[in-house]
């Protein structure tokens, strides 16, 4: 009620453009200031509870969280946090009132100091905020009146700031406009943040002053409007008539110059194919590329060759993996979310979930679908009985299984998580994963950042209400019935999980848990047990007639079977696109390391984008082109943006917000992991690659319920997503010293280099071949991999703390040693051609040929090495370990 | 009508806490005296500090809670025999920790709602009750942030591993799992600190000699950009971690003097405890102890005395009396607690005791907490706190408290929301008394 469609248009364009209405009011039709009006203290204004006096409290700190907005209160006086429940504000305020003696009112002594506050002094007696707070209890002290008008548009100028040097300031102006037509200039109750004070200071009476080179924006609050303002200072004089030819070879590029031109920026340039090469693998396949492929990259004169590269990735199993790994960071894709979500022994649900999903990437199903098909998901088909559900779902446990979950419809997992189980969590993750934006400050208060109030939270959660994820279906009597028929029905909760796993795999009917929509309207009977619930304390939501999308259009839900489906149209149509934004903007960040909005699940007013018309560009694009995911890849990739260097100019060095060059980044755990591998394995492995992902990181389905185990530790450490917090922050890029541990001198990585596939053993085979000892290689190899095998053993039983395990194993290890070192070729014996080993050596590692300085180095560090095999062990070990190959480049 | 003033000197939080200390046997007056003696805040000694994890959930009566005259259906069969302090018992099955009652304090009537192993388990490794919407720190990774670590050895260690996560704070506080436990008297090797198979020091160095010289595509860049300036600083420091001697002996625990490694015994946790001690010794911010088995729904006595309690006893009984030998039990602030407690009343079907997080015990000693005291009571079954109780959050913000850490410090989560390091907690003063 508070806000129409038109007035949230409004209020999002304000930024870029300033609002003409056709018989624009005059400006003298403004109503002046209010430190104007109250300068003196015997007006005979009333001021308004919502129009003046919250926005007063606001200004002066009294509903901070610190202070009064604290959910305990403070001195035992409570407002709401920023401000936006007058019914309980005016309520509370009231018994610090004197309306018989206004200027006794405690509510005046504590801020002025006549009474001690522990707020200290928030104003003096006869300043316009003691007059105007005054004047209100004067007036009676009346609440907000039931049939207020409300704000239609907050109108800020100027609607962009250009500084040129530090220490100019520019002064802003707010203009309320109500729906009853009033004109009103609250700058002075209107609240002002920088949202990067190196770029510009604010005041609070709401001057700019330039600071440091660069851009930013400034933010103006009042009432519920939140209005971004740019302000930018050019870095060098190169802007305008002054800025140089730069050539723009798509719409991605004609935004971000445009942008680059008025900040005096300078892209770099284009990057070299083998730094493309490099990049555009890791970041679209999230694989390394192997050191054929560089060659063949390099040695291919056509000049489409980046193109047909993109779109060569684009086809391989490895693109759908990784990209299937990213969406099931946003979609929440977690063994310990779903925890006995089916019947099946051990846990196929995380699997189920991203084979689901991987299907759909690598036939490349439009987006939209592929999220219609998580929003909407159903458990049975039409006309289908529970049993027969039952059935089905039991068949594809099956070995032999002919029907996988994949060929589901819908992906009912996501509905059964643990933590998407209440509709408050529901609305908060359905906002996150779908919409990129955090509402769940306004379950509990205003939304600081956003026009989100509590009520706008409350009416979006009610299309989650009657979804229901029912755990023993929703058919009682043929659950009942099927746990007599497997004979379970006497056993209890764990036991009876596992005697119905164990049925299951014999190949008989289990019960599952199926996704229901309850019917639209309520008996009386249910919603009297809903209510005594409730009262009873316990967390339930009853059901409402009707449900508000976010800022949109009231939904009557008795009239729809499922209410997903209106939230699923609206998707695809609200106006603002956040749906699609939300995608466009992380499938950015992927490729650039930041958003064009940043953090990449903040959409929101005071968060704008960096560069709106490149995100609104990649939106429109991205649904005008049937939410392709490779129009969108295909956009990024092949633009100058994606592929300048990262070497910098004297003008972009400090860039890191305007894509005027590339950004280093940390790979992301996955792909670290499985560079490590690739890096380290026999080049004809190395070229499965990208087809074959299953073993892989990126093929990893879910997060393992213990994250710091076996295999798993190094994704931990490399900060792969949890996927726990609704934040896309819950996958981490940053460095850290266990990582450079890892790779430095952890076992894994030691055994990598050393494996058998790797590839220093097919460099120790090569060369024992040409030195005709290869009538011995097969007993070597055996005795290799048996060798493995005792160490692994070895250590396993360590784990368990085996002691007589422990002791078997090393002595068998001790007598096997001997016996290798007896028919292994003398490793001084072995022939390597150094050059070329330091060649493949690069070539695998950092995707690129040595110059002649690093041959020259790395040459002398093998030859001079105890044995050929340990120079090349030593080098390889030594270029994973430089910045180069952790970082995308 | 203005509303009338509180009480003077003492604001209303303040207040409240005092009322809670009352419940438990300090009064006002006594709290005011503390006060003013400075005891209360300045109290804070350790600079380094041993977490023990108990997953599963040990029996709070049959450990450190025993009620032997409740009746049969809660009792159980241990008996409680006299510790070192006048007044005060355990179970029967902790003799040596009876012996070294003067150097630690037990929390009695400790209690919270989430009986489930993991929310529970989060619970008492963050000290703020879960949230679906965040991943609350560990308290290693709050106390290497706040405390920082010594340039040549990992800052947080876990032995074998922990529950305790770097949550928003981010991957770089994140503890080194040794994901073993050290044999008695074998030289122990940490994954990533011990030199790898064949390895030496000088093929470590070679390489890292032949990095320094291949390692300059970003040169001059490297201080223009955080990622690789901080690649560089850790490249440094974990060179020097592998190679220094400190860092190796540390973990070795085969190094110790028999005469003192003798009192851990020759179990996994004992060895822990042995560990964590030289870890400490040699400048390990943060050590977490894990040991588990103590979930015990069926033959709750047997597995107590036969597997759980022996080796719990000698552990952390030696770890107590190996700190002070070393003088290190001021210094070092010492936590061990298990998810939740056991149901009080017997589950007389399978012989055991089940989840039961509404009244538990903890363990606390050393960095200026005064041992050879019970704090708090629970009721005469043991099933809830007699009077206000403790919440995990007060014991957490205690704990910080003893490493001068303040609790009420806030931390900005990366979706820019502020939050306590503790959220609800107050610190239990009387701990420092």
């Amino acid at each position: 009620m508070f806000m129409t469609k038109a007035f949230l248009k409004t209020i999002a364009s304000l930024a870029v453009l300033v609002t003409c209405t056709p018989g624009m009011l005059r400006a003298d039709d403004v109503q002046a200031p209010a430190s104007t009006r109250f300068q003196n203290a015997d007006t005979d204004e009333t001021p308004d509870f919502q129009r003046h006096l919250v926005p007063l409290m606001g200004k002066l700190g009294c509903n901070g969280r610190a202070c009064h907005g604290s959910f305990q209160g403070q001195g035992g006086f409570q407002l709401s946090l920023f401000g936006y429940d007058f019914d309980m504000d005016h309520e509370n305020l009231m018994d610090r009132i004197d309306t018989d003696a206004p200027a006794d009112s405690y509510a005046l002594h504590k801020p002025t100091l006549q009474e001690p506050h522990e707020g200290g002094k928030r104003m003096e007696i006869g300043s316009w905020e003691y007059n105007l707070f005054l004047s209100w209890i004067r007036g009676g002290a009346a609440p907000k009146s039931q049939d207020a008008a409300t704000l239609t548009a907050l109108e800020v100028t100027p609607k962009e700031i250009r500084f040129s040097e530090a220490g100019q300031t520019q002064q802003l102006k707010a203009i309320a406009v109500w729906s009853d037509g009033t004109r009103e200039d609250v700058t002075c109750l209107s609240r002002f943040q920088s949202n990067d004070t190196a770029i510009c200071e604010i005041t609070d009476s709401g001057q700019v002053t330039a600071g440091e080179s660069g851009d930013t924006h400034v933010v103006v609050f009042y009432d519920n409007a939140v209005v971004p303002v740019p302000v930018l200072k050019p870095v060098s004089d190169r802007t305008g008539d002054n800025y140089p030819q730069v050539a723009t070879s798509t719409p991605i590029d004609e935004f971000v110059v445009s942008k680059l031109s008025k900040l005096g920026i300078i892209p770099s340039e284009i990057c070299t194919d083998e730094e493309f090469l490099r990049r555009v693998s890791l970041d679209l396949a999230g694989t390394l590329p192997t050191a054929g492929e560089v060659r063949a990259f390099l040695s291919d004169q056509s000049p489409d060759k980046r193109a047909r590269k993109v779109e060569e990735l684009l086809e391989t199993p490895a693109y759908a993996a990784w990209w299937t790994t990213r969406l099931c960071d946003w979609t929440g894709n977690s063994d310990q979310q779903l925890n006995n979500i089916n019947p099946a022994r051990g846990n196929t649900a995380s699997s189920d979930w991203y084979d689901w999903i991987y299907k759909r990437v690598a036939e490349n199903v439009p987006y939209d679908e592929l999220v219609e098909g998580i929003v909407v998901a159903n458990s049975r088909r039409p006309d289908e009985t529970y049993r027969e559900y039952c059935e089905r779902q039991t068949r594809m446990l099956r070995d032999d299984a002919t029907e996988t979950f994949a060929d589901e419809e819908g992906l009912t997992y996501f509905w059964g998580r643990r933590n998407f189980r209440s509709t408050e969590d529901r609305a908060i993750g359905f906002a996150y994963t779908f919409m990129g934006t955090r509402i769940q400050c306004a379950q509990c208060h205003k939304h600081p950042f956003d026009v989100w109030t509590q009520s706008d939270f409350q009416q979006f959660e009610q299309f989650f209400a009657r979804i229901n994820f029912a755990r023993n279906g929703s058919d009682r009597k043929e659950y009942q019935a099927m746990l007599k028929e497997l004979g379970v029905e006497k056993l209890r909760g764990g036991e009876q999980r596992r005697a119905i796993s164990t049925a299951a795999k014999e190949g008989k009917t289990v019960p599952f848990p199926e996704l229901i929509v309850q019917t639209p309207r309520l008996s009386p009977a249910q919603r009297k047990r809903l209510e005594a619930l409730k009262a009873k304390g316990r967390d339930v939501t009853i059901p409402q007639q009707t449900a508000r999308v976010l800022g949109g259009e009231t939904i009557n839900l008795s009239e729809i079977d499922d209410p997903r489906t209106a939230l699923m149209d609206w998707l695809r149509h609200d106006s603002k696109q956040l749906f699609a934004k939300a995608l466009v903007n992380r499938v950015w960040a992927n490729y650039f390391n930041r958003g064009i909005v940043e953090p990449t699940d903040d959409l929101s007013l005071a968060n704008p984008p960096c560069n709106q018309e490149l995100l609104d560009y990649l939106a429109r694009g991205f649904v005008e082109n049937g939410y392709d995911m490779h129009w969108l890849h295909r956009e990024i990739c092949l633009s100058d943006t994606y592929q300048r260097s990262w070497r910098p100019n004297d003008t972009n060095l400090h860039d890191e917000r305007n894509f005027s060059r590339a950004v280093p980044r940390r790979l992301p755990a996955e792909v670290a992991v499985d560079a490590l591998a690739a890096a380290t394995i026999s080049d004809d492995k190395a070229a499965q690659l990208l087809e074959e992902t299953s073993k892989r990181a990126i093929g990893l389905p879910g997060i393992p319920r213990n994250r710091s185990a076996g295999n798993y530790y190094a994704l931990s450490v490399f900060g792969r997503s949890i996927r726990e917090s609704n934040c896309d922050c819950d996958r981490s890029s940053e460095a850290s010293l266990l990582q450079t541990v890892f790779v430095r001198n952890d076992e894994t990585v030691h055994e990598l280099i050393d494996r058998r596939d790797g590839w220093i053993r097919q460099l120790a085979r090569g060369a024992a071949a040409s030195s005709g000892r290869s009538g011995d290689n097969r007993k070597v190899e055996a005795a290799r991999e048996r060798m493995e095998r005792l160490e692994r053993n070895l250590r396993r039983a360590r784990d368990n703390g085996a002691k007589k395990q422990i002791e078997s194993l090393t002595r068998q290890l001790r007598t096997l040693r001997r016996q290798l070192a007896d028919i292994e070729p003398e490793p001084s014996d072995i022939d390597l051609d150094v050059a070329s080993v330091v060649e493949e050596a690069y070539l695998r590692t950092l995707s690129r040929l040595p110059s002649e300085q690093e041959r020259a180095i790395a040459a002398d560090f093998v030859s001079s090495s105890e044995d050929p095999l340990a120079g090349a062990r030593g080098l390889l070990w030594t270029l994973i370990n430089t910045k180069e190959f952790l970082v995308n480049h | 009508m203005a509303l009338h003033r509180t009480c003077d000197g003492l604001k209303r939080r303040d207040f409240l806490r005092v009322g809670a200390l009352g419940a438990t046997g300090v009064t006002l007056g006594s709290f005011l005296r503390l006060s003013e003696a400075g005891q209360v805040a300045n109290a804070a000694r350790a600079r380094s500090a041993i977490f023990i994890n108990l997953p599963g959930g040990p029996s709070h009566m049959d450990t450190f809670d025993l009620k032997p005259n409740a009746p049969e259906e809660y009792r159980g069969e241990f008996s409680p025999i006299q510790t070192k302090v006048a007044g005060i018992e355990i179970s029967e099955h902790l003799p040596r920790l009876a012996s070294a009652m003067d150097k630690f304090v037990i929390l009695r009537g400790v209690s919270h709602t989430l009986a489930a192993h993991r929310l529970g388990s989060e619970y008492v490794n963050s000290g703020n009750r879960p949230l679906p919407s965040l991943e609350f720190p560990g308290y290693g990774a709050v106390v290497t942030r706040e405390l920082g670590g010594p340039k040549d050895l990992p800052p947080f260690v876990s032995i074998p591993n922990s529950a305790q996560r770097a949550g928003y704070l981010g991957v770089k506080y994140a503890p080194l799992h040794t994901n073993a436990t050290p044999q008695p008297g074998r030289p122990f090797s940490v994954r990533g600190i011990a030199l790898g198979d064949g390895l030496t020091l000088e093929d470590v160095e070679k390489r890292n000699d032949l990095l320094g010289k291949l390692d300059t595509t970003f040169a001059g860049f490297e201080k223009h950009n955080q990622l690789l300036d901080g690649l560089d600083r850790f490249s440094q420091q974990a060179y020097s971690m592998i190679t220094s001697k400190r860092a190796r002996e540390a973990f070795d625990v085969s190094k110790e003097a028999p005469s003192f490694a003798e009192k851990f015994g020759e179990s996994p946790f004992g060895q822990s405890c042995l560990l964590a001690t030289r870890l400490v010794e040699a400048g390990t911010r943060f050590v977490t102890i894990s040991t588990g088995g103590w979930d015990t729904h069926r033959d709750n006595w047997t597995r107590l005395k036969e597997r759980q309690l022996p080796p719990f006893d000698e552990g952390l009984a030696a770890l107590l009396v190996g700190l002070e030998e070393k003088g290190l039990l001021d210094s070092t602030a010492v936590y061990v607690t298990g998810e939740f407690g056991r149901t009080p009343k017997i589950n007389q079907e399978r012989g055991g005791r089940d989840h039961y997080p509404r009244c538990m015990f903890m363990l606390m000693a050393g960095g200026g907490i005064q041992g050879g005291r019970v704090l708090g009571a629970s009721n005469d079954t043991a099933t809830e706190p007699a009077g206000d109780g403790f919440s995990p959050d007060d014991v957490a913000a205690s704990f910080y408290h003893s490493l001068g850490i303040d609790h009420t410090k806030e931390y900005h989560t990366n979706t820019g929301r502020p939050v306590m390091i503790v959220r609800n907690g107050n610190v239990i003063d009387e701990l420092f008394a």
